[in-house]
């Protein structure tokens, strides 16, 4: 045992560079599969309700605007989201989809709320929903 | 002359709402009394109302640090009950992501353990280092806390050789970096006398309090759930239980480090044998009435998650047993007896998680209520006599 073995490695730290990055003015890159937030892309959206079954936060509405010309209206509720992606899973077309962001704070939680108003889409789902 | 010091709900020293209430003579604990309660959240009541795939989420939510060892365990438990076979490679993916937390829980808890005993240089540089595998989380799962990797029926995301490579070269850099940290205790002699013989736990009181996770093997129990009950693919992987007798932090810590070698192994066996096909397979939305209990070895200890079934989508019971409630009986023997100031240290030895471990739990109390009297004189012996046996072990040497 000897006193001060901590020291070079000490100095060493004083050479190295910062663990950190300056984050305003420096940006990370999000990993290829990062969970940001989920949007919607209509278009694919065959109004089966998977995801707003399955959402854990129940963050997803949706809603019938008109039964007779099958429009729909979806909330996806971004402030109650978990970022879970379960929604994006549980979709049997890919109409749901995450984004990258991660800065997505606000003043004010209803400015998260993202809507949707749509036509139900006639496409073949890919694949049954994940977990029916 | 007895005082009670009152320590919690909310104190500098603790990092979560727990109540400690000590009798002290002098600097010695004689009596310790640990309240629950503060950080109730109604957990397994919600888990009721939730289907079997939300309720990932939310136990999932439990913990932050042993997110994984919550979902992994309520995932296996309702696999068993709808008797799912979850493929190969989803298990090897799985039990992945679970050493690379152990990995990252132990590296957290090293700096912990180096903070509470006066050495902040050795926290910054663990916790520098936990970043790497923060990061190899991070690629495999998009996310660094919250992994989300587990599903009824497998895993969510699948690697490819990218990222195998990857994990494989970081993980020699944190190989060498835990040399280093294996190494410096024996030359850092006031680390070391700061941990030995601190927070005293016989074999037979960590036995008879039933303590587990590293807090048990380094009273020289050699029990983990890896290796007693395997589940996932620890029955197929070689890996060792590390155990220490010093039966103190310091054989806490001992035990800690050489898991974080057994880790290593085990996941460069497991990339190495990464077996192809698919990573899940589909889950039913219902499982037939039944019951199970689900062991799990997380990184604090045995994890146990009661699920009972009832033939619909939604579970009727979740009972969650997390490794922190387990350790509690055993550290109030550890604080018995100790001095005040090495209360953190103690605690923090268990890693404690006191957001995991409260659920609607009535704890026995375990003060005996009874306050003898006893003269000044007979104190006096008294203390002497116990803090003979338990002077710090001025000449303790690491013992890796
Ligand atoms: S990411 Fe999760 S919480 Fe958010 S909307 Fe989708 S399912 Fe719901
Ligand atoms: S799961 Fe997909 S297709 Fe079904 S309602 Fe949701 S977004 Fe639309």
């Amino acid at each position: 045992m000897k006193i001060g073995v901590f020291i070079p490695e000490l100095l060493r730290h004083l050479f190295k560079k910062p663990a950190t990055v300056d984050y305003p003015f420096k940006k990370l890159e999000v990993p290829r599969d990062f969970r940001g937030s989920p949007y919607l892309r209509p278009e694919l959206c065959i109004v089966c309700r998977a995801c707003e079954r399955d959402c854990p936060a129940e963050a997803i509405e949706i809603t019938a605007v008109n039964e007779a010309e099958k429009r729909f209206r979806m909330i996806i509720h971004n402030d109650r989201c978990i970022h879970c992606a379960q929604c994006v899973d549980s979709c049997p077309t890919e109409a749901m989809l995450m984004d990258d962001k991660f800065e997505i704070s606000d003043y004010d939680r209803h400015n998260l709320k993202m809507n949707w108003e749509f036509v139900r889409a006639v496409v073949k789902p890919k694949s049954e929903p994940k977990t029916s | 002359m007895k005082f009670q010091i009152p320590i919690g709900p909310q104190h500098p020293a603790l990092k979560e709402p727990i109540s400690l209430r000590m009798t002290v003579e002098g600097e010695i604990i004689r009596e310790a009394d640990i309240r629950l309660g503060y950080n109730h959240r109604g957990l397994e009541k919600l888990a009721e109302q939730r289907t079997w795939i939300q309720n990932i989420y939310l136990t999932e939510r439990i913990c932050g640090i042993c997110s994984h060892s919550h979902t992994t365990c309520y995932v296996q438990g309702v696999e068993k009950l709808m008797e799912l076979e979850p493929p190969k490679r989803g298990l090897y993916i799985r039990t992945l992501v679970a050493e690379l937390e152990r990995i990252h829980s132990h590296l957290l808890w090293l700096g912990v353990a180096g903070h509470e005993a006066g050495f902040d240089s050795f926290f910054m540089y663990t916790w520098r280092d936990r970043e790497i595998v923060m990061d190899i989380l991070e690629i495999i799962s998009g996310n660094r806390v919250h992994y989300g990797i587990n599903t009824i029926g497998g895993v969510r995301r699948d690697l490819d050789d990218g990222q195998v490579k990857h994990i494989l070269d970081s993980l020699e850099i944190l190989r060498k970096r835990s040399e280093y940290y294996k190494n410096l205790g024996t030359t850092e002699p006031s680390f070391v006398a700061r941990l030995a013989g601190v927070g005293y736990l016989s074999k037979e009181d960590a036995i008879a309090l039933c303590a587990v996770g590293p807090t048990l093997r380094a009273s020289g129990v050699p029990m983990d759930v890896r290796k007693d009950d395997p589940y996932a693919v620890y029955g197929e992987i070689p890996f060792e239980v590390c155990t220490a007798d010093t039966c103190d932090v310091l054989g806490r810590t001992v035990v800690r480090i050489q898991e974080l070698f057994q880790c290593y192994n085990i996941i460069e066996y497991l990339l190495k044998n990464l077996p192809a096909g698919p990573v899940a397979v589909r889950a039913p939305r219902r499982a037939k009435p039944n019951e199970v209990v689900s062991r799990y070895e997380a990184p604090r200890g045995e994890n146990i998650h009661y699920i009972k079934s009832n033939g619909t989508d939604k579970p009727e019971r979740l009972k969650v047993r997390a490794p922190t409630l387990g350790n509690y009986a055993a550290t109030i023997k550890m604080l018995k007896n100790g001095f005040i100031a090495d209360v953190p240290l103690i605690f923090a030895a268990i890693d404690p998680c006191i957001c995991c471990a409260e659920r609607a739990v009535s704890l026995v109390d375990v003060r005996t209520g009874q306050e003898k009297i006893i003269s000044m004189n007979a104190l006096k012996q008294l203390s002497l006599k116990i803090s003979a046996g338990k002077v710090r072990k001025r000449e303790a040497e690491w013992p890796l």
